[in-house]
């Protein structure tokens, strides 16, 4: 290896300091004229030029144009002028080659699409455009640069799917696919990392490249590292390295993946032993246990948070004699009291995690799926395992950290696609610099989405939500049951149940079965209950005359803090210009409003509820809306604060050193 | 506090395995405050400080480059399990640590950052200079070697010695003083004029080095080093400064105490000196410098640097001696909790005072030197804008930004965006937009009583002097004065022994021609017509002696009080004709008038005065209501008595140049009031008082507003 090849391999680009106060404003500016109606029509005059070109490379045979394609290849490796100026010919070859090898002609919506993606923008194309296509065509563009590009989807079947399925094509253009998936071994993602394209998820690429740099050591400069080298050669520590620096990104689904998950930072931990802690929690448990809600403590359900009375604080002195000195001074063992009241009251078993073996594993709470590998921080864990009184695992020390906010900005060339970006479009501007581009749809969408349908209980809701199933099922029609938990799937299971209809129900599966069943949810008759981000990214394709009585019908049984993840979910049914209908039930005693509102606007939303029809339409949407909004605020103020605490780190810790972990 | 530190931090795997320790070389001491011990960290290259609680300092003082800060960390939970810092705690206490350049470690720092960091520290500090720019610093060198070197000298005088010198020459000092006080009242006015302001700066460049230089030197006896030496811009006035911050990490406070008076020690020490000094010297140079520089160290040390509002020597003084370290700042933070605390219902906040003596303190001074500051920076601004239009222009608009602008900025930047107000703020919001529209309410709406003030001068409406019709000695007075006489009684009386005696000979003429014409009616009567005519002449100059002598005995003219204040010194005395010696005042009816600024003559000729009522000085309690009153409609500058004008002693400004101390400075307008006579007040002719005419209710702001431009009009001519 050269040592520019070595100095590549670990180099990433140093994202600049987010702008604050008068810059930021101007910056934002930016972003909007950036994403006015110019860029747009520049971009569609390109693609019919693209389309405009079909016919000199459908008369070639497969050896020209692949020698033509290679011949591209040449000139986008060697970059430059040359590369801009064959860029449209060369995505019309490509087009061609698509057509060829996977029997699928990109419309013109996803040349936009692809060229879009191709100038860093964040293309925005409704549900069921074909992003995977337009995603494999900009890949090749990039990947014909020989520089590492990541095409980043959601999940890890997805993973496998899109690479297996746009295989051909990217062989045929002669661009090497690879992928990595979470149970492969280093030597496995190696590979995966050293094709030209990379398929991985989000989650996979923050690991790994985590893991180089724990790899790496102290010294974290590229010419750092070649230098020491130089100076010892058996010192370097690029041998477990598996990636080859970072260039260019696709994310699918950037919105979930830049934004959603970007309210979390991606921690790599291990297990430690912390006797301090784990001597502590049971004792703490037990001192926990004679505190009662309102006469002793309080709890705001907004931010998660107990707070002690003076009564509460009192009665924990009177029982604190059984802890050890380092937790005796009143604000350790208020602390530790604190954390196990919030595990009483916020963590519930089944809603937030489920007991296994003896083990509490977490659920993810929007996907229901058990996450083995995951605790929750330092004490928190503990104090759930003290709760269910089950055996005290080591708590796990964190050893890297990486917010999504700031990796995705170590790449030189960001692009994503979504199908709802527009609400969110400041924030891709101001973090990741991405420019929103909408891209039309190819078939106008003939989605007939009803209107809320509101109750004040919960119980005349899901009522309501079975009544529907059966009255939709006798029609013959599919239906998709979008539920938020595991726990509402399957409460809402046994309902059916006791109607005696059937069902499939989808929680805690595999990707692979669960993607089957996504895709056979189109079936005639076929009813299925999912929580909301099951098999996401998959077709759910009709049966043969279901798009004669109206398609797929889409029933969602709460709102969720986003509007985009309703839209979401939604956006299953009419794709493509198929029909399909979508409805949403909601109670006043949804999570959502109890969360999110303030006793003020409950009052009004009660008042609305007791109502007339017109009054209580309009008074209790207003009343989601403000709920959704306010959640909107308060996730924008948990990736702000990981912001603020990526920049903090790095002010102050800089006698650290490396600061990318 | 406890939900922000927690025990076991996320961040921690950041430090767990670094090898860092304090920098070789940090000096540390122990200090108490209020009872509490502290560790103090300083740093000898940079003069820095850095205060730590012992708990703390435990902690860091274990850190060395071959264990990892995780170990000690551990070990310190098992020394100290209940005062052991948590590890959010530690993160913190590293990173400022590190801020402070106190830590060692072996890694090369990211110097991008190290640059980062360094220009940021120069923005902020050319930040600083701006805002503060009427205190602007500029080191410009390293006094210690200096010092160090004239210690051994000097630093005898600090002592017993010292001190006993100091008391001896200060008492004899203030002796002379006292002895002279009047002397030297008469001549502080004028020390203010354009010929005396050289000496007068240089009289304060004198003291101040010498101020200074006291400052240093009881810092170097004491251990501490002086490194800086510069001028600061006081007011744009170049002053010297030294920096005597290291005397912070002495333990004892005393010392502290004593190197933060030691400025003013000195000062009024020389001031002694320069007392004595003026005192032993007639008009001169010498005199005059002597005289400036007991001026510059009484008004400065009781203006600036004794007063402990402002962040001069008396409040690191009043800081050290209260045990309160950054009282300012703490004041600062402490009046922000209240509001937070009470006003805008933020539960978490929390107060920096740890008793309720030290809450007390730290409000009342904060509020006090808030108060204070405002008024002297005001005076400040409208002197300066006064001698410096320009200047003072550009002043105004810094000092309206650095004071209000950007504070109104940083409480929108707070209210909108402070993590602590994340659960309050629309209340916070309401409860400052409910102030702000109180306050607005209250001066723009809700009308005010509203008065203008004018000095005046009681006369009785009818009133005559009484001017002697002949020359002479005053040989008595007849009527007692402060009596009523009544017209044709004897006042007073002459004497002309000249008179007298030119009346014997006019006499003796008038028989000698008398003589003559009877001879010359014997002998010839051709010498008769001459003869009689000398007669008449001479009869009618003794007639004229006759009546001269006569008005030897000063008569009234008319009834009235008899006012003639200092007759008795009169007597004896020769007192030529024409000489006004008294007055006779009709005590029945008087008049007031008054001398209204022209600032105030809209008000005055826009019909809005209601009521009038005169006062006089030293009689408060007794006001007396006017019942009518006559606006004279055209502007004067003479005024009737010198008693109203600064010559005099009066509150209107006069024209310098004019002897009689009569001529204002700028025009104004009489308004003459009819006063009734009231018993229980001396209504004495000539008497100055002030009339306070009530008019119409305004809202406060137009008030100020219509104040504030005519300040300008008349200050710009804008």
């Amino acid at each position: 290896m050269t040592p520019t090849q070595q100095y590549r391999r670990t180099w990433y680009r140093k994202p600049k300091k987010l702008l604050t106060g008068l810059d930021a404003m101007v910056h934002g500016g930016i972003g909007c004229f950036q994403r006015r109606a110019t860029a747009f029509s520049r971009i569609r005059k390109n693609a019919e030029k693209v389309d405009a070109m079909a016919g000199k490379w459908k008369d070639l045979n497969d050896h020209h144009l692949r020698a033509a394609l290679l011949d591209f290849r040449g000139q986008f490796r060697r970059g430059g002028k040359s590369a801009d100026e064959v860029l449209l010919p060369a995505l019309a070859a490509i087009r061609e080659a698509s057509d060829r090898q996977l029997g699928l002609r990109p419309f013109v919506v996803q040349l936009m699409g692809a060229l879009a993606l191709n100038e860093g923008n964040l293309a925005e194309m409704a549900t069921g455009e074909g992003k995977t296509l337009t995603a494999g065509v900009a890949a090749v563009l990039a990947g014909w640069t020989k520089r590492p590009v990541h095409v980043i989807t959601v999940n890890d079947y997805l993973v496998k799917r899109d690479p297996d399925w746009l295989r051909a094509l990217y062989k045929f253009c002669g661009v090497r696919v690879g992928c990595v998936t979470g149970e492969m071994s280093p030597d496995e993602r190696r590979q995966g990392y050293n094709c030209d394209v990379t398929y991985a998820t989000s989650k996979e690429v923050l690991a790994d490249f985590l893991r180089d740099r724990i790899q790496l050591g102290p010294v974290q400069e590229p010419a750092r590292q070649l230098i020491l080298e130089l100076l010892n050669p058996r010192a370097h520590r690029r041998q477990g390295v598996v990636m080859r620096g970072l260039h260019a990104a696709i994310v699918d689904e950037a919105d979930s993946v830049l934004i959603d998950e970007a309210v979390t930072p991606l921690i790599i931990s291990a297990p430690r032993e912390n006797e301090a802690l784990k001597s502590v929690v049971r004792v703490a448990n037990e001192i926990a246990k004679p505190l009662e809600k309102g006469a002793h403590y309080k709890i705001n359900v907004q931010y998660r948070e107990v707070e002690v009375s003076k009564a509460g604080r009192e009665l924990v002195e009177e029982n604190c004699s059984d802890l050890p000195g380092f937790w005796k001074s009143e604000d350790r063992r208020m602390e530790l009291v604190r954390q196990s009241l919030v595990a009483r009251e916020f963590y519930q078993l089944g809603k937030q995690y489920i007991i296994d073996n003896g083990k509490i594993v977490i659920v993810d709470e929007f996907t229901g799926r058990p996450m083995p590998n995951r605790s929750w921080r330092q004490g928190m864990h503990q104090a759930i395992e003290a709760k269910e009184e089950i055996e005290i695992t080591d708590p796990t020390e964190t050893i890297a950290r990486l917010s999504h906010q700031r990796f995705f900005r170590f790449y030189n060339k960001l692009s994503g696609m979504t199908g709802t970006a527009r609400e969110a479009a400041s924030e891709f501007w101001q973090i990741y610099k991405l420019p929103v581009i909408s891209i039309p749809t190819n078939r106008p969408c003939i989605r007939g989405v009803q209107p809320d349908h509101i109750f004040s209980n919960e119980e005349d809701k899901w009522q309501a939500i079975v009544n529907e199933i059966v009255a939709q099922h006798a029609t013959g029609r599919p239906i998709l049951v979008g539920t938020r938990s595991v726990f509402a799937s399957e409460n809402l299971a046994k309902r059916l149940q006791d109607k005696g209809v059937s069902f499939r129900l989808l929680n805690a599966v595999h990707h692979g079965e669960e993607a089957g069943i996504i895709t056979t949810a189109g079936e005639p008759g076929r009813i299925t209950i999912a929580t909301n981000m099951a098999g996401r990214g998959t077709d759910i394709k009709l049966g043969r005359g279901m798009a004669a009585i109206g398609g797929l019908h889409v029933i969602a049984t709460e709102r969720h803090e986003s509007g985009r993840v309703d839209r979401q979910l939604f956006g299953r049914s009419a794709r493509q210009g198929d029909p399909g209908s979508a409805i949403a039930f909601v109670s006043a005693e949804d999570e959502l409003i109890k969360r999110h509102l303030k006793p003020f606007s409950k009052s009004v939303m009660n008042l609305g509820l007791g109502g007339g029809a017109l009054g209580k339409r309009s008074l209790s949407k207003w009343a989601f809306k403000t709920a959704q909004d306010k959640a909107q605020k308060m996730a924008f103020k948990q990736r702000k604060s990981v912001l603020r605490m990526d920049t903090w780190m790095e002010e102050a810790l800089g006698f650290t050193g490396a600061q990318d972990m | 506090m406890a939900q922000n530190t927690q025990t076991f931090s996320e961040s921690w795997y950041r430090i767990a395995n670094q090898r860092i320790s304090l920098r070789l070389g940090i000096k540390t001491r122990r200090q108490n405050f209020r009872g509490e011990r502290w560790i103090v960290l300083a740093d000898p290259f940079s003069n820095q400080f850095y205060r730590l609680r012992p708990a703390a300092y435990e902690f860091v003082s274990r850190l060395r480059p071959d264990r990892t800060v995780d170990d000690v960390w551990k070990e310190c939970v098992e020394r100290f399990p209940d005062e052991v810092p948590g590890q959010e705690s530690v993160i913190q206490l590293l990173s400022q640590l590190y801020h402070s350049n106190l830590l060692q470690y072996d890694l090369a720092a990211d110097s991008a950052q190290l640059f980062e960091r360094y220009s940021k520290r120069r923005q902020r500090e050319t930040r600083a200079r701006l805002l503060q720019i009427m205190f602007m610093r500029f080191p410009l060198l390293d006094p210690d070697r200096f010092l160090v070197r004239t210690l051994p000298y000097i630093g005898k005088l600090i002592g017993i010695f010292g001190a006993l010198l100091w008391l001896g020459v200060v008492g004899m000092g203030v002796k002379v003083v006292l002895d002279n006080f009047s002397v030297l009242k008469d001549q502080s006015q004028s020390v203010l004029a354009p010929d005396n302001i050289f000496l007068l700066y240089a009289g304060m460049i004198v003291i101040k080095t010498l101020h200074e230089f006291g400052h240093a030197y009881f810092c170097r006896k004491f251990g501490g080093e002086v490194h800086t030496m510069g001028l600061m811009l006081l007011i744009f006035t170049p002053i010297p400064y030294m920096d005597a911050t290291s005397s912070w990490g002495f333990r004892s406070r005393w010392k502290r105490v004593l190197v933060g008076a030691a400025g003013m020690i000195v000062e009024v020490f020389f001031a002694a000196i320069a007392a004595l000094i003026w005192a032993r010297t007639g008009e001169g140079a010498v005199h005059t410098l002597a005289y400036n520089i007991m001026f510059i160290a009484s008004v400065s040390t009781l203006l600036f640097n004794i007063n402990p509002l402002l962040r001069f020597d008396g409040y690191y003084i009043l800081s050290d001696l209260l045990d309160i370290p950054n009282l300012h700042q703490r004041s600062g933070r402490h009046l922000k909790h209240l509001v937070e605390h009470f006003a805008f219902g933020v539960k978490n906040s929390e107060s920096p005072a740890r008793t309720r003596r030290e809450a007390g303190l730290l409000t009342f001074f904060g509020i006090a030197a808030g108060i204070y500051r405002i008024v002297v920076f005001a005076t400040i601004l409208l002197f300066v804008a006064d001698q410096f239009l320009l200047v003072g222009l550009i002043m105004v608009v810094m000092c309206l930004v650095s004071w209000l602008i950007v504070p109104i900025g940083k409480l929108i930047k707070y209210l909108s965006s402070s993590p602590k107000l994340e659960r309050c703020r629309l209340r916070a919001n309401l409860v400052v937009i409910a102030l702000a529209a109180t306050i607005l309410v209250v001066l723009q709406v809700i009308p005010f009583r509203n008065h203008i003030r004018a000095p005046g001068v009681l006369e009785a409406t009818h009133w005559a002097q009484v001017t002697l019709e002949a020359s002479g000695d005053v040989a008595e007075v007849l009527a007692k004065p402060g009596q009523p006489v009544k017209a044709g009684q004897p006042l007073i009386r002459l004497t002309n022994h000249q008179l007298e005696l030119e009346l014997g000979r006019a006499r003796s003429q008038y028989r000698e021609i008398e003589a003559r014409i009877r001879a010359a009616m014997q002998l010839d009567s051709a010498n008769l017509k001459p003869l009689e005519s000398s007669l008449v002449a001479a009869r009618k100059r003794v007639e004229r002696f006759e009546s001269d002598l006569d008005a030897m005995t000063l008569r009234a003219r008319q009834d009235g009080l008899w006012v003639a204040p200092g007759i008795e010194n009169y007597i004896g005395r020769w007192v030529s004709r024409g000489t006004s010696l008294g007055l006779l005042v009709d005590p029945s009816e008087f008049t007031f008038t008054a001398v209204v600024s022209q600032d105030d003559s809209d008000i005055l000729f826009k019909n809005r005065i209601q009521s009038a009522q005169v006062r006089f000085p030293g009689e408060a309690g007794t006001r007396v209501l006017v019942k009518s009153w006559n606006i004279i409609p055209a502007e004067q500058n003479m005024l009737s008595t010198p008693a109203l004008g600064w010559a005099g002693g009066g509150p209107i400004p006069v024209d310098s140049s004019d002897s009689q101390g009569l001529r204002t400075s700028e025009p104004f307008f009489r308004v003459e009031c009819d006063v009734p006579i009231v018993d229980q007040l001396a209504m004495v002719h000539g008497r100055t008082g002030k009339i306070r005419f009530r008019i119409d209710d305004e809202p406060l702001l137009s008030r100020w507003l219509r104040r504030f431009r005519q300040l300008l009009q008349k200050r710009y001519q804008f």
